[in-house]
């Protein structure tokens, strides 16, 4: 059986992300929501700390966590914001594709400089006419030389503005479908790659959020992560990295929530007595704090099989799925707990509502996750 | 110059406040140990003269059980301290102030200690006798509530400010000396996460418990021994203090502050 | 058989601080003979306060002029005269005091607490004490045995009820062969009442609601902080009025505050604010309204007119700062 205690190490690594968190974070959040800001102050802390890229292994002066290790530190992050923790690990994912596909030469040219300076990356999958159906992606890499040129569009992408590189899908050959997908390394001086108007989004609105544009880029073949038609692989691999922080995200969030929650109620009074002593309050926050604990533990779960060596996406699926649509339940009830005052922007609960959403939606949909949740029961029954 | 910084684990600012079983002292259970404000303070000022070139190395010093008294020197190590001396004392040893302050003293005489940094007071007992009590057992100058140190080339030493009640005294002081530091000139740092995971390897120097302990002796002067550990009584609602004139209700605020809440001047 | 009390003179220009009469009257309250430990030059002024106070003998012990009284010379006065047999020192609990305990208890071997606001000597040879601990937010009592101690108190928590003597002066000659320290002090500098400490970690916060009625008279509050030394709050009608910037603003939307003392002024203790400051050590509430929520929460309350009431309390709280020894 797992040891559910954490090392003195974990302790550690969790102690200075919360510190991290609570004095450098949280009491920028609400003004970084309120006004959109991205706080890149607080992003170049969070680099000097050793906060960001936490997939890249030591040689190439990354932090080099384990998934579980890495899970702590993002429950910690998002209780305080989940738009700066989104920014914050959106290295890791665009730079996992390297790292899973690259070759030699590519992980130390393109890992060892975002360890050695503050600089972000975006990992540009979805396109406006396909999420969910990545397989039917439809930037194009034709054959130019020694190389390929890249032209497409790519939406929805966190750190688009900022990114030094993207990661970019796109495909060789439309008629192969999901097999003729191909990742690529663009960097943002390459001739062709514009940046659209940043997003304004329900929530994560420290995270900055924008189309990414490739207008005949040239791209060279040093450049192409792995084989032609490797890509959606790589893609779908990246994502079961990724998933299980996102879940634990959704409960660092929900988290928040329901501290907030049991602490308003046990000072605020009706009818003669904190609201924490009448049994309508009782019950949600009995239901939060059920939701609360089991996403914890989905989380850890999932992200001990990774470390373990397994592949995970069972886990990791049931985890960011369930974490995420917790989070969500959390939140509304946390904002009902506080009542009129939950409605109010100078409130912190209605936010994480708006923060947690994007959890059900990104990093592949909770719709898909139990399409792919349901595949791998099947399979396993088959 | 070699710069020593006694430090001790405290219970973190979140603590629930509680009596152990046996009424005497905090409740143990459940209590996370950290290195304490002012501590941080210290190690931070320790790094700083190290880093600009007044110092060479930093040593963290402690005494304390385990498994506390090894984790706050590893905190200090994350946060950038060259070395580290454990005096591992057993889980049950009456120890007080001075008695702390004879063993850091033994292990402290052994080493390079041409500075003994520590916190203005500990952030649980707010006692501050172990630094100046280490002080006159090293032989050394000691000073309160200092701010503001930095090193002064001229005398090979060091200038500070005092921050005493009502004032400051500035002060220019040679080694060896010990500082008892209010604050550092930077905000104390954060460790960063790939120190974390190599404080966990570094090498901690012991000094045994038997060998201190014998070297010290007993203490035939006495002992400060905890009897009780009290909370506040719960709020019950203000007492409201009658006057005929505003200057009589001043008058009489002012006095119950002073004379029965003790919390000012 | 009580031992023989010792209090260490802490002088603040050429007087004894205030706490070291309180000291004087503590060590007779527990029926012992009281000689004060003087480590100083030769002062009539001194010697009269020390009279006035109620000390049985005062012992001197003059430094070579020119000396630096550093903690470290203050200690080797101090054990130059005190014997090793079984006594009581008492010290104020001032930075400078503190120090010298530690010292003292070092040097001397004795048994010490600082901070001490309660202290007895019953008969069974110890000294009990009690002293706040975690920011003050729990007490602990100690018990203080073996033949020496050395209890530091804290000044104000012991009254000076002595009655005056006529103490007999006697030097003791500063210890041959001491080493001169290599360190220089420089002359004392009061603060500046200036700048008021950061409401984050001040001891004392003095905060206004929408009792003060403009932005102008905030001035009353800020000026009652600047007389208890105090960090400067407001409650969110203040801030959202604009009277001071959202910085000033103690409650769940803004800042949580501990201190000692927490003054508010005009401010009804709406549930917003009270999370923010209700942990606050001692709460005393000023307001015109006897029905208000604050008086629920706070540990003493006066129900009046502020704009009468707050001038009046701070002129009394600079008298009571500035007093003799303060």
């Amino acid at each position: 059986m797992p040891d559910f205690a954490l090392t003195p190490e974990q302790i550690g690594l969790r102690d200075t992300a919360r510190k991290f968190a609570r004095t450098e974070m949280l009491p920028k959040a609400a003004a970084c929501d309120r006004d959109g800001r991205f706080p890149e102050e607080i992003y170049r802390k969070a680099w000097e700390l050793g906060l960001m890229n936490l997939n890249i292994p030591p040689e190439y002066g990354g932090t080099g966590l384990g998934l579980l290790d890495q899970c702590l530190i993002v429950e910690e992050l998002a209780h305080a914001c989940g738009g700066m923790t989104t920014t914050i690990m959106a290295n890791c994912l665009a730079l996992e594709p390297v790292l899973l596909g690259g070759s030699p030469e590519q992980r130390t040219r393109v890992l060892a400089p975002f360890c050695a300076s503050y600089q972000l990356a975006s990992f540009c999958l979805t396109e406006p006419s396909g999420g969910s159906d990545a397989g039917a992606l439809k930037t194009r890499a034709i054959k130019e030389g020694d190389g390929y040129r890249l032209t497409g569009q790519k939406c929805f992408i966190t750190n688009a503005p900022q990114a030094s590189l993207y990661t970019v899908f796109a495909t060789v050959d439309p008629a192969q479908g999901h097999r003729g997908i191909t990742a690529f390394l663009v960097p943002r001086s390459a001739a062709g790659v514009s940046i659209g108007k940043e997003e304004e989004k329900m929530g994560q609105r420290a995270s900055s959020t924008a189309t990414v544009l490739f207008e005949d880029v040239h791209v060279p073949a040093a450049d192409r992560i792995g084989a032609e038609g490797e890509g959606f692989n790589l893609a779908m691999r990246t994502l079961d990295q990724t998933r299980t922080p996102i879940g634990a995200m959704s409960t660092g969030i929900a988290q928040a929530a329901l501290e907030y929650a049991a602490e308003y109620a046990t000072k605020r009074q009706s009818f003669g007595k904190p609201i924490a002593e009448h049994q309508a309050i009782q019950i949600k926050l009995a239901n939060m704090a059920q939701d609360v604990h089991a996403a914890r533990l989905l989380v850890w779960h999932a992200a001990w099989a990774i470390d373990q060596g397994s592949r995970g996406t069972l886990e990791s699926s049931i985890a960011k799925c369930f974490a995420s649509d917790a989070a969500m339940r959390v939140a509304d009830e946390a904002i009902q707990v506080f009542g009129g005052y939950g409605y109010m922007r100078d409130y912190p609960v209605e936010k994480l509502l708006r923060d947690a959403k994007l959890a059900q939606i990104y990093e592949g949909s909770n719709e898909i996750q139990r399409i792919v949740i349901a595949r791998e029961l099947l399979r396993s029954l088959a | 110059m070699e710069i020593v910084v006694a430090v001790k684990p405290v219970p973190d600012a979140e603590t629930r406040l509680r009596p152990a079983p046996d009424g005497t002292r905090l409740d143990p259970a459940g209590v996370k140990w950290v290195l304490g404000g002012y501590d941080e303070s210290a190690v931070e000022q320790a790094l700083l003269l190290r880093e600009a070139g007044a110092a060479t190395a930093v040593r963290a010093v402690t005494v304390g059980p385990a498994p506390r008294g090894e984790e706050v020197l590893r905190s200090a190590i994350a946060l950038g301290c060259d070395r580290a001396t454990w005096v591992e004392t057993p889980a049950d040893a009456a120890l007080d102030g001075i008695g702390i302050a004879r063993l850091l003293g033994f292990a402290i005489a052994k080493v390079p200690h041409d500075l003994v940094l520590v916190g203005k007071h500990a952030g649980d007992d707010e006692s501050g006798i172990v630094g100046p009590a280490l002080a006159e057992l090293l032989g050394i100058p000691s000073f309160p509530a200092v701010v503001d140190l930095r090193p002064e080339a001229a005398a090979r030493g060091f200038r500070f400010q005092e921050a005493l009640d009502g004032g400051t005294v500035r002060v220019e002081a040679a080694p060896p000396l010990l500082v008892a530091l209010q604050q550092a000139w930077n905000d104390p740092r954060t460790a960063k996460l790939p120190n974390i995971l190599k404080s966990r390897k570094a090498t901690i120097d012991r000094v045994a418990w038997n060998e201190a302990s014998a070297a010290v002796g007993p203490t035939p002067g006495g002992l400060a021994r905890p009897t009780r550990f009290r909370l506040p009584p719960p709020r019950t609602g203000a007492r409201m203090i009658p006057y005929k004139t505003p200057e009589e209700a001043a008058t009489a605020l002012v006095r119950a502050l002073r004379d029965e809440a003790k919390v000012f001047p | 058989m009580t031992r023989p009390v010792w209090v260490v003179v802490e002088r603040t220009g050429d007087r004894p601080v205030d706490a070291v009469g309180e000291a004087i009257g503590l060590g007779r309250s527990m029926g012992a003979s009281v000689r004060a430990l003087d480590v100083g030059p030769a002062s009539a002024t001194v010697d009269a306060a020390l009279a006035a106070a109620g000390a049985s003998g005062i012992v001197r012990i003059p430094p070579p002029p020119g000396t630096p009284l550093t903690g470290a010379v203050w200690a080797v006065g101090c054990l130059a005269a005190l014997p090793p047999e079984p006594a009581i020192v008492l010290v104020p609990s001032t930075v400078r005091g503190r120090e010298l305990a530690g010292r003292l208890a070092a040097g001397w071997d004795a048994a010490v607490a600082t901070g001490v606001v309660e202290a007895g000597a019953p008969d069974d040879g110890t000294v009990h004490v009690s002293r706040p601990i975690f920011g003050g937010r729990a007490t602990e009592e100690l018990d203080l045995t073996g033949p020496r101690a050395v209890v530091a108190i804290r000044p104000h928590a012991f009254p000076a009820n002595g009655t005056p003597t006529h103490p007999e002066t006697t030097e003791v000659p500063w210890p041959s062969g001491t080493a001169v320290p290599a360190a220089r002090l420089g002359p004392f500098e009061p603060a500046a009442s200036a700048q008021g400490p950061d409401l984050a970690d001040a001891s004392i916060v003095v905060a206004g609601g929408r009792g003060v009625r403009s932005a102008e008279n905030f001035r009353l509050i800020e000026e009652l902080a600047a007389a208890f030394g105090a960090a400067v709050g407001a409650s969110r009608a203040v801030t959202d009025a604009g009277w001071r910037p959202t910085a000033y603003q103690v409650g769940q939307t803004g800042k949580s505050v501990t201190p000692q003392l927490y003054v508010a002024v005009g401010i009804s203790g709406a549930i917003q604010h009270l999370v923010g400051m209700m942990s606050s050590r001692v709460i005393v509430a000023i307001n015109s309204d006897a029905a208000a929520p604050i008086f629920k929460v706070a540990d003493y309350g006066v129900v009046g007119d502020l704009f009468a009431l707050v001038p009046a309390l701070t002129a009394e709280v600079r008298r009571a700062r500035s007093g003799p020894g303060a």
